[in-house]
């Protein structure tokens, strides 16, 4: 098997988590563009089935590499496992999702092959003699365009920026399973543990009302409350930004750490657009995204935007839907 | 313990950040001000709390940028660090994470600390590398997105949970020295004591020019720089502030929303 993209799959219990294909169609395209082959690597205690499945979504090459030591993520198995195969396979790419797994794994490794290292992929730029890769700095406020300078190079990809594409597999593919031997690992995973921040279900509203750090203070909090009142079935969500000041609990948040959901209506309350944010409500049906800040990167996935401080606009909203309401009587 | 807390020097308004002339790098406005990156405080002080459960534990507070993050370190000091470290660079420039990390880890390297700390990514540019780079140059085992640790009673492991998506934990044993990069919401960062303020005032802050130290060779150069094309999907809706409210309602109640 010889391939010049390598695809680190990501799974959890048993099953293929959906941004591995974001990462595939991602390694797609950057294959397209080189005239490269991808080949999907898969590491677990046992990989058959998991290979199986992407096989027969992407009709990719596929390998698996099995020990005890993989069962769960495992930093120093995944680095030392992926490490041999990668010495063997000589690819140009090592492509992961931009997630814990992947952003733990990414740098070590690139250290392990001496290669360059680009997190939070979100495009592809090709010009004649060289290939760039796009990712947000600032909130999505700038672009950077970043050329690695050492071949290969390990890229993390920011998921929500590539959309997986499954395509009716007709041919055979080539699937290899190995075993491999590892060294016993000093750090050890005991188990995974659900998060202690739950309660709260965002996913049964038909709107969500989100608050994001322009909301400046804690105080203006009860204006989200106030206006999420009006709509039947809503809940307040907001931003990572707002939990870790302690505004609201963490069972509130949206985004690539916290919930993704996707709702009749989703409102944005001084919510910048971070991609990590935009990943966990891009999908929502109508969105509405009020900012006072006019240039804010949320405005390019609303569908309504309003420009105005909302300690101004909310209450009028208000005052506008109350009169409505008292007109219809 | 010896504890190492990396710290970085972020701008505190992002809406002010414009591209520089050349399209190399960006130029911070004039009332730009400055603070500590937010996922560092936390990491910060975790250290702090650790100190607090072994009072033999030394805290040194490392930063790489320009003169102005002086500030940062200082306020390091003033949240209680022990020691502050200035790696000095001159140039408003982009310097790659693993320039960044190299840099660091030949400061650490000598220092044999027993813990690296960092916060989980910078707030400005959202890497999520330079711990772990850390880590790997100086041969130490890493955790990232940490969001509870606690030590063994032998002293040489530490019990760490990482937060993952969907709502999980992952738990690990993993042995000291170690690198972790803390996750936001680990602990609530204090604000800085009186005593400490003072203290910091008058305290010397190591300051080393990164031209003096073994140059990094860079993995990744930084191409250009553009503003997004703001692909407007919707409508920006006019008018006063009670139009757009009623434009509002009407739109929600059009599509039965409302």
């Amino acid at each position: 098997m010889k391939a010049q993209i390598v695809i680190v799959a990501q799974h959890t219990s048993g099953q293929v988590d959906p941004v591995t294909y974001e990462v595939i169609a991602c390694a797609q395209e950057l294959g397209r563009k080189q005239n490269f082959a991808s080949i999907v690597v898969v590491l677990g205690k046992k990989t058959r089935g998991l290979a199986q499945e992407i096989a027969d979504t992407c009709g990719l090459e596929i390998i698996g590499i099995e020990n005890e030591a993989l069962e769960m993520y495992n930093a120093e198995a995944y680095r030392a496992a992926l490490g041999e195969a990668l010495m063997q396979l000589h690819p140009a790419y090592i492509v992961l999702p931009h997630t814990s797994m992947g952003y733990d794994l990414a740098a070590p490794l690139s250290i392990d092959l001496k290669a360059a290292c680009i997190t939070s992929v979100e495009a592809i730029l090709t010009t004649d003699h060289a290939v760039s890769f796009q990712r947000s700095l600032f909130s999505g406020k700038i672009i950077a365009q970043i050329v690695p300078c050492k071949t290969p190079a390990v890229l993390t990809i920011q998921p929500g920026a590539w959309r997986a594409e499954k395509e009716k597999v007709t041919h055979t593919v080539e699937i290899c399973i190995t075993q491999m031997h590892l060294k016993p690992t000093s750090t050890k995973t005991i188990c995974m543990k659900p998060s202690e921040h739950e309660g709260l279900d965002l996913n049964q509203a038909d709107v969500i009302i989100a608050a994001g750090k322009g909301i400046g203070n804690e105080e203006n909090l009860s204006l989200i409350f106030e206006l999420a009142k009006i709509f039947p079935n809503s809940a307040v969500g907001s931003s990572r930004t707002v939990c870790d000041q302690g505004w609201l609990g963490y069972q509130h948040q949206i985004g690539s750490t916290g919930k993704t959901v996707a709702p009749k209506l989703y409102v944005a309350v001084g919510i910048s657009g971070a991609i990590q944010h935009i990943t966990g409500m891009k999908d929502s049906q109508v969105i509405v995204a009020i900012n006072k800040d006019p240039n804010a990167s949320i405005f390019s996935v609303a569908e309504y935007c309003i420009v105005e401080d909302l300690e101004a606009f909310i209450p009028a909203l208000l005052d506008e839907y109350r009169q409505l309401k008292s007109g219809q009587k | 313990m010896k504890i190492l807390v990396c710290v970085k020097q972020i701008s505190d308004t992002d809406d002010i950040v414009r591209i520089d002339a050349s399209r190399a790098w960006i130029e911070y406005h004039e009332k730009t001000s400055f603070r500590m990156n937010r996922y560092d405080e936390y990491a910060l002080e975790e250290a702090l709390r650790i100190r607090e459960k072994y009072p033999e534990t030394s805290i040194d507070a490392i930063s790489l940028g320009p003169a102005r993050a002086v500030s940062t370190i200082r306020k390091a000091l003033e949240m209680g660090a022990d020691n502050g470290i200035h790696l000095l660079a001159e140039q408003n420039s982009f310097i790659s994470p693993s320039e960044i990390a190299t840099l660091i880890a030949t400061v650490a390297k000598p220092k044999g600390y027993s813990l690296i700390l960092a916060g989980v990514m910078a707030e400005d540019d959202m890497f999520c590398q330079t711990g772990q780079l850390v880590a790997a140059m100086l041969g130490l085992p890493c955790a990232t997105s940490v969001i509870y640790q606690e030590r063994f009673e032998n002293g040489k492991t530490l019990y760490v949970e990482r937060e993952i998506e969907g709502g999980q934990r992952e738990c690990l044993h993993i042995d000291l020295p170690a690198v972790l990069t803390i996750q936001s919401g680990i602990n609530r960062p204090r604000y800085p004591s009186l005593s400490n303020v003072l203290r910091a005032r008058k305290q010397e802050i190591l300051r080393l020019n990164i031209k003096d130290l073994r140059q990094p060779e860079p993995c990744e150069c930084l191409a250009c720089l553009s503003y997004p094309q703001t692909q407007l999907k919707g409508e920006f809706i006019q008018g006063s502030l009670e139009n757009k409210a009623r434009t509002l309602l009407r739109v929600l109640h059009q599509k039965a929303l409302l």
